[in-house]
């Protein structure tokens, strides 16, 4: 049974059912956004790690080669020459079904035992699993996918199905199923015969990789293996590939999960907020009890045993919710690390018992920092009968040099972490954590001091009602600070982030205007080569001057990827890079006869190198060393990447292939007409993209805009928190002076006039959170700018402040208040003139 | 169940095309029976060319190597050695495609190591399509392999057969000391009344063998004796053949006597059974059902079900044979999807009176329960 | 009545207030003698120092000089805990405004009291049952405070100070937002329930009609008793 202590206590929350449910509130969003965040990076995460495991199999490591893959002969030399036989051969690639991406495994079910074991009990329409082998290995275009994908894609056995790979369409049959065994990762992994996968993904000659299997510690086996190897092949472990894949995606994590901290942050205040009030309300209660006879400790652990029950009440909704959110985010979350790290295919959340209770965790640890802070303070009260509201205020003024001063020191501490910390992404998201709370614990002396001169002001032009106003705010400050620090820092998260964002979008559409000299652009959709031939009658269209063409590798050696960029440039193309480090002059002339490379900035930046250094980097003779000739910059969203003339690279690489071209045209060609000319060569062939200088920034800009979607959603449930927090604020606010504002009433104000100065106190509210705001966002910025984004990518952006950003901003703070004030001042104006008379 | 079982499925195959009556038929029989439409059929008898009918007759559905034989380490241990290669066209055409590996062929060996002294029987088997050069068949010269599983002619003439596993091996050079003798009726093997229910074939009864036989870390040098069949068909079975007894036995006079009985469900012989009997000149003679008794002396019970006859007396009245063939040992059962016993066995006996000994191998179908 | 023990004994007693610069002596060096079972009322003024003195006897507030004893416990030593843990076993207040904990019904409001104490629950309910039927309250049980009136509030404030059966009842104008006649009811009843008990009362009041029900009427005048 619940002690009468508790229910006494309890039942005064179970009263006021709307602050109960705003205070709820708070912590729901907070609780959920993290949950979402997390659930969203660990379940494409795992989704990665599971299907590489389900497509690793029992293979221990990984023979990869150049950047097109590995010989078959070697495979087939593997076998017969030197009788390795844990090996087998992979084909792989994206197609997609009908709209849908998935992966395409090419395999030889022959070398299969001891590598893959994860199709299980295939289900097919013909019972007869000897013609079942037979079309598989026989018939072209046969697959075998997952029950779970076969359903979600709407396939069933025996189904013939089309599917789009390297530019082309196939046709396909759906012979059997496998079932997952809750297995997700083989998501959207559709399996055919290693010819198939040669056919339709072009590789004829080439395999993507040699799956090898090496018992544990078996040095001999491998060295074997490495030794059969000619020079340009590499074993590489696979588990090692695995995590240096997925890895490569945790700074975008962490910032996302930095982001939804945001959330929360935003979400305390606003429980503390609602703590502070349910408490201060409750100060005749609290009075009466210890005058009765309850000690200090009680009354703490009753305030903090009640927060920690609607923290846990709270945060359940929240992990509910955030399972719900997270579905959605992991939609944006998985299509930004398609759109910028490596392939997932994932659509169901995985729950994972961690990321709820770190959301439980997080949810009640909050309520109970939120509940210390007034429980603390409550506690300290002598246990007379009330405190009058002047004492409490007069208590909040004196704390509010000290509350300045561990705010100033907050903002110190965060630029002298930011100075020691080198590149290290999460000390740099500590300092702008520390800043922002920092700022914030300033905000509520300034706002003093703005009600306070702010309050004759707003007399003379006004009105008494007027100067109440904004009078109000700052008497009223043990109240309203936690609801103006909460929407400070919402509104200095979105101008943080919009300037942030803004300033790189303007840096992204510069760089692509200053590197875009090709008047048209063609290439292939996806990885694939185009075809030789129709580069040469492109070469020779009408009103082409000149082409540049361009090749993506990745590279790969043990210590990780390295994206390749292979240009055969025209000289007016060197214009387009802009190098940092190095005379141009000296650079251009070293580009194609020395064996040089140029790095882009987030590749110079995240591996600490520049011009001058030598990299080594794995060619088809073996690792060979690369005098970098000078840094450039790039905001290549796909990768930071290394570049190299097409001289360079062949006299390294077996590789003639080409995947773009950059059309030069004469003065006099129609761009339009260029390219109809080009889309009319390549109607036959597989689809390329054909698009001019314009398009192409447009396209890209696009690309951009997609990545930070996320980032809005975000921010605009991070503003949502804020938003509760004032309307729970005012809505207490007016609870708590109802006397007073009865007494008005009866005093002969109108209702009316009592929900106008609501209003127009919930407009100052938001008018200096929006002003204080400003300058937070605005150093936030320059953070997420400089130190953040710097950290987490290498990027080196121009800061721009926009001021209509700004502007928003505060207008938004402004209009957020003021519909958050709606309903308190209607209710306030209902108040009734006989309350006041009642009591007391 | 695995992807991996539709390689078991394969491989379920395997015994049934190579003793073409070992299991009653199954689905699998029936499809690979039923359906002939697009592959050759042998219908009458052929012409038959060496060194190019060594290769492979990929218009066939199915083709082998067979080579057996028998062993004597240099130390007087005693082994039998069987290395199979099967291979099986699996549509009677490919596809035109770009990639090498798109393949209508598929092969697989058995390799087989009989341990006389340890009375073990070791068994291995390898599997891959016939492309890329992963496995395959030429004729010039003579070359059948699978991953390094092979046998290659060498510049010599001679034949040499190398193929190793983890626990065991062999690489032993063959000399053939008689030319192949055709089987049938000129090559033409007839095995059910249904005319194309028939195989190309014809076998080298006697090739001389020296080399090295490993078991575990120990190298053994050894010779003796081995023997080559080679059969393409397209189908052989008959619904009512349930499995065969098939005997190889090179006799110390220098012939060699071959003979398949084929049986019926109702536990009678086939009439199309028959053999081959090779004079110690080279000489082959056709033997039909009726010239051949085999008596069954001693019977095996497999631990994994099904009773093997496990000793014969065979008489051959028309070249004076009375021979009694006793297993080297009794367990020499293969355990592929489907089992069957293939076995070194020692022969006594005499011919026309005198006293004459001798080796071989015998192949024992459909007894597995 | 000679021979009777000392209930509450104060000695040299001060309490001054800062506000702001201005130093405000409340009271000046009390001394005073209560004995078991009496009553006595406290007059004087408005900011007289009245609350304050009920304040520091009940050990809510503590003196800045002089010594508090009640019951043979100097409260001025203990220190706040103990304090509370002393006023909860020994002091029973009543409040002008009578301060029962909206939240809870009227039984409820005098088992939290009882509870405090760790008086068995089904002691507790007979004895909450006796007390408001001798406040006249049987019937109201289940009733919340709000649909009370004021004489029916006190009442259940009376009880509840009671229930723990505390030494010392002090009462601030308990009938201070009374109507005389219910205040004369709540008075009597009061009155009688103290005295029936043999427990020691301090009222402080400014009506010459409640203190007129004392055994003894003290004057707070400047910081000291007349």
């Amino acid at each position: 049974m619940i002690p009468v202590t508790y229910r006494a206590s309890f039942s005064y929350l179970l009263r006021h059912p709307w602050q109960l449910v705003l205070s709820l509130i708070g912590i729901v969003i907070g609780v959920a956004v993290i949950v979402a965040v997390d659930l969203a990076n660990s379940s494409a995460r795992k989704a990665f790690l599971m299907s590489m495991d389900a497509i690793t199999g029992q293979a221990t490591h990984q023979v990869i080669g150049g950047p097109l893959g590995v010989p078959e002969s070697v495979y087939a030399d593997l076998r017969v020459e030197h009788g390795i036989r844990q090996i087998a051969p992979v084909v792989d690639g994206s197609i997609s079904i009908g709209g849908a991406s998935a992966q395409l495994l090419g395999i030889d079910l022959f070398a299969e035992q001891e590598i893959r074991g994860f199709t299980g009990d295939v289900r097919s329409a013909e019972t007869d699993a000897s013609s079942l082998f037979v079309d598989f290995l026989v018939e072209p275009g046969v697959v075998t996918t997952s029950e779970h994908t076969a359903r979600e894609l709407g396939l069933a056995v025996g189904d013939t199905l089309e599917v789009s790979a390297g530019g082309r369409q196939h046709e396909a049959r759906l012979v059997a199923v496998f079932p997952d065994d809750g297995n997700s990762g083989l998501e959207r992994i559709v399996v055919t015969d290693i010819a198939t996968a040669q056919e339709w993904l072009g590789q004829a000659g080439w395999l993507s990789r040699i799956d090898a299997r090496v018992g544990d510690g078996d040095a001999d086996a491998l060295m074997r293996l490495e030794a059969a190897l000619p020079d340009g092949l590499q074993v590489l472990s696979a588990a090692g590939r695995t995590r240096s894949t997925a890895d490569m995606s945790r700074a975008f994590m962490t910032n996302l999960t930095a982001m939804s901290l945001l959330a929360l942050l935003v979400g305390l205040f606003l429980i503390f907020n609602s703590v502070n009030f349910s408490v201060l309300q409750r100060r005749g209660l609290i009075g009466v009890l210890r005058a009765l006879g309850l000690t200090r400790r009680q009354l703490l652990a009753m305030i903090l045993i009640e927060a920690g029950v609607i923290g846990l009440v709270a945060a359940t909704f929240g992990v509910v919710f955030g399972v719900a959110l997270g579905e959605q985010l992991l939609d944006l979350v998985s299509r930004t690390i398609n759109d910028l790290y490596f392939r997932v295919n994932v659509t169901d959340v995985s729950i994972e018992p961690f990321s709820v209770i770190k959301g439980l965790v997080a949810g009640v640890g909050a309520a109970l920092v939120a509940a210390a802070v007034p429980a603390i303070e409550a506690t300290s009260y002598p246990p007379q009968l009330a405190l009058t509201r002047s004492t409490l205020e007069r208590r909040a003024g004196r704390v509010l040099p000290l509350v300045t001063l561990i705010g100033v020191a907050g903002m110190i501490a965060a630029v002298i972490l930011v100075l020691i910390s080198g590149s290290d992404l999460v000390a740099g998201l500590t300092a702008v954590f520390l800043l922002i709370l920092g700022f914030a614990l300033c905000i509520p002396l300034v706002v003093r001091a703005a009600s306070t001169i702010g309050a004759p002001l707003a007399g003379k032009i006004g009105g008494s009602s007027a100067r109440m106003a904004v009078a109000g705010v700052a008497s009223g400050l043990s109240r309203t600070a936690v609801a103006i620090v909460a929407l400070a820092v919402a509104v200095s998260a979105t101008i943080g982030v919009s300037v942030m964002v803004d300033s790189f979008r303007g840096s992204v559409s510069q760089w692509l205007e200053q590197t875009l000299r090709a008047d048209i652009y063609t290439g292939s959709l996806r990885e694939g080569a185009m075809d030789p031939a129709l580069i040469e009658a492109i070469r020779k269209l009408d009103g082409v001057e000149t082409i540049s063409t361009r090749k993506r590798a990745s590279l790969e050696d043990a210590n990780g990827r390295t994206q390749l960029r292979v240009f055969e440039l025209p000289p007016a193309a060197f214009d387009g890079f802009e190098i940092l480090d190095a005379d141009p002059a000296e650079v251009w002339l070293a580009w194609e006869h020395a064996d040089t490379i140029l790095v882009s900035e987030p590749y110079a930046y995240q591996n600490q190198v520049g011009a001058g250094d030598r990299l080594t980097l794995p060619t088809d003779f073996g690792p060979r060393d690369f005098r970098i000739a000078a840094t450039f910059q790039s905001y290549d969203i796909n990768a930071s990447a290394v570049t190299m003339s097409r001289a360079t690279y062949a006299r390294h690489y077996r590789d003639d292939s080409i995947d773009s071209l950059g059309l030069y045209l004469a003065d006099s060609a129609d761009i339009d007409s260029v390219i109809a000319a080009v889309e009319a060569l390549s109607a036959d062939g597989p689809r390329l993209y054909v698009t001019s200088n314009e398009g192409l920034q447009t396209e890209s800009l696009r690309i951009f805009d997609r990545t930070f979607v996320i980032t809005d959603v975000l921010y605009w449930l991070t503003l949502g928190v804020a938003f509760i927090g004032i309307l729970s604020a005012m809505v207490a606010l007016q609870l708590e002076r109802a006397r007073e504002f009865a007494t008005l009433r009866a005093l002969g104000m109108t209702p009316v006039q009592v929900g106008g100065m609501i209003t127009a106190q919930t407009g100052v509210i938001g008018l200096l959170s929006g002003l204080a705001a400003v300058p937070l966002g605005v150093v936030m910025a320059y953070v997420l700018i400089k130190v953040i984004n710097r950290r987490a990518f290498g990027w080196q952006i121009d800061m721009t402040v926009a001021p209509d950003i700004l502007g928003v901003s505060v207008l938004f703070a402004i209009g957020a208040a003021l519909l958050a004030g709606l309903y308190p001042a209607w209710r306030a104006g209902q108040s009734q003139p006989a309350i006041a008379m009642r009591e007391e | 169940m695995k992807l991996f079982l539709y390689i078991g499925v394969l491989l379920a195959l395997t015994p049934v095309l190579a003793d073409e009556a070992a299991e009653p038929p199954s689905r699998l029989a029936e499809l690979l029976a039923s359906d002939a439409e697009g592959f050759a059929r042998a219908t009458e008898p052929r012409d038959f060319v060496f060194p190019a009918d060594h290769g492979p007759h990929p218009e066939f559905r199915n083709e082998w190597w067979y080579v057996t034989g028998n062993l004597d380490g240099d130390r007087g241990e005693r082994f039998g050695f069987e290395l199979t290669f099967f291979r099986f066209s699996l549509a009677p055409s490919a596809d035109p495609s770009d990639s090498d590996w798109r393949t209508n062929q598929v092969y697989i060996a058995h390799l087989a190591l009989t341990d006389g002294e340890d009375e073990r029987f070791l068994v291995a088997q390898r599997y891959s399509r016939g492309a890329l050069g992963l496995a395959g068949a030429e004729a010039e010269p003579f070359r059948v392999w699978i991953d390094d599983w092979r046998i290659e002619e060498q510049s010599s003439g001679d034949w040499r057969l190398k193929a190793d596993d983890n626990e065991f091996g062999l690489d032993l050079i063959l000399s053939a000391s008689k030319p192949p003798v055709l089987n049938g009726i000129d090559g033409l093997s007839q095995k059910s009344a249904d005319p194309g229910n028939a195989s190309y074939y014809y076998s080298i009864t006697r090739l001389e063998t020296q080399g090295i036989v490993r078991t575990g870390n120990r190298d053994y040098s050894v010779s003796g004796l081995a023997w080559l069949d080679r059969e393409w068909s397209t189908s052989a079975l008959a619904g009512n053949q349930v499995g065969w007894d098939w005997f190889a036995l090179q006799l110390s006079d220098g012939s060699d006597l071959m003979f398949y009985g084929l049986r019926l469900d109702d536990g009678s012989q086939d009439p199309q059974s028959g053999g081959t009997f090779v004079s110690t000149g080279g000489i082959a003679s056709h033997l039909g059902r009726s010239d051949v008794e085999i008596e069954v002396l001693d019977t095996w019970d497999s631990p994994e079900g099904g009773t093997y006859p496990s000793r014969w007396q065979l008489r051959v009245p028309r070249f004076g044979l009375d021979l009694t063939i006793t297993p080297v040992i009794a367990d020499q059962e293969l355990f592929t999807t489907v089992r069957y016993w293939e076995g070194a066995v020692d022969v006594s006996g005499s011919r026309d009176g005198n006293s004459i000994a001798g080796r071989g191998y015998v192949e024992l179908t459909g007894y597995a329960r | 009545m000679p021979g009777t023990p000392i209930e509450i004994q104060l000695r040299a007693l001060s309490r001054r207030f800062r506000e702001g610069e201005r130093e405000h002596v409340v009271l000046d060096g009390l001394d005073l003698d209560i004995q078991q079972g009496e009553t006595v009322a406290l007059r004087g003024r408005s900011g007289s120092g009245k609350s304050t003195l009920l304040n520091l006897v009940g050990g809510i507030d503590a003196p800045d000089a002089g010594t508090v004893t009640v019951a043979g416990v100097d409260v001025t030593s203990l220190t706040e805990h103990d304090r509370t843990l002393f006023r909860r076993q020994h002091i029973g207040f009543v409040y002008q405004a009578f301060n029962l904990v909206p939240t809870l019904n009227v039984a409820d409001n005098v088992r939290l009291v009882l509870e405090l104490n760790q008086v068995p629950a089904v002691k507790a309910s007979s004895r909450i049952d006796k007390l408001l039927a001798a406040v006249d309250l049987a019937d109201r049980a289940g009733s919340f405070p709000d649909v009370l009136s004021g004489g029916e509030q006190q009442r259940v404030a009376i009880a509840r100070a009671l229930a723990h059966e505390p030494a010392v009842l002090l009462a601030d104008e308990p009938t201070g937002n009374l109507d005389d006649t219910t205040a004369d009811g709540v008075l009597m009843l009061l009155d009688k329930l103290v005295r029936d008990s043999g427990r020691t009362m301090l009222i402080a009041t400014h009506s010459q009609h409640v203190a007129s029900h004392c055994d003894r009427v003290l004057e707070l005048h400047n910081g000291k008793l007349e």
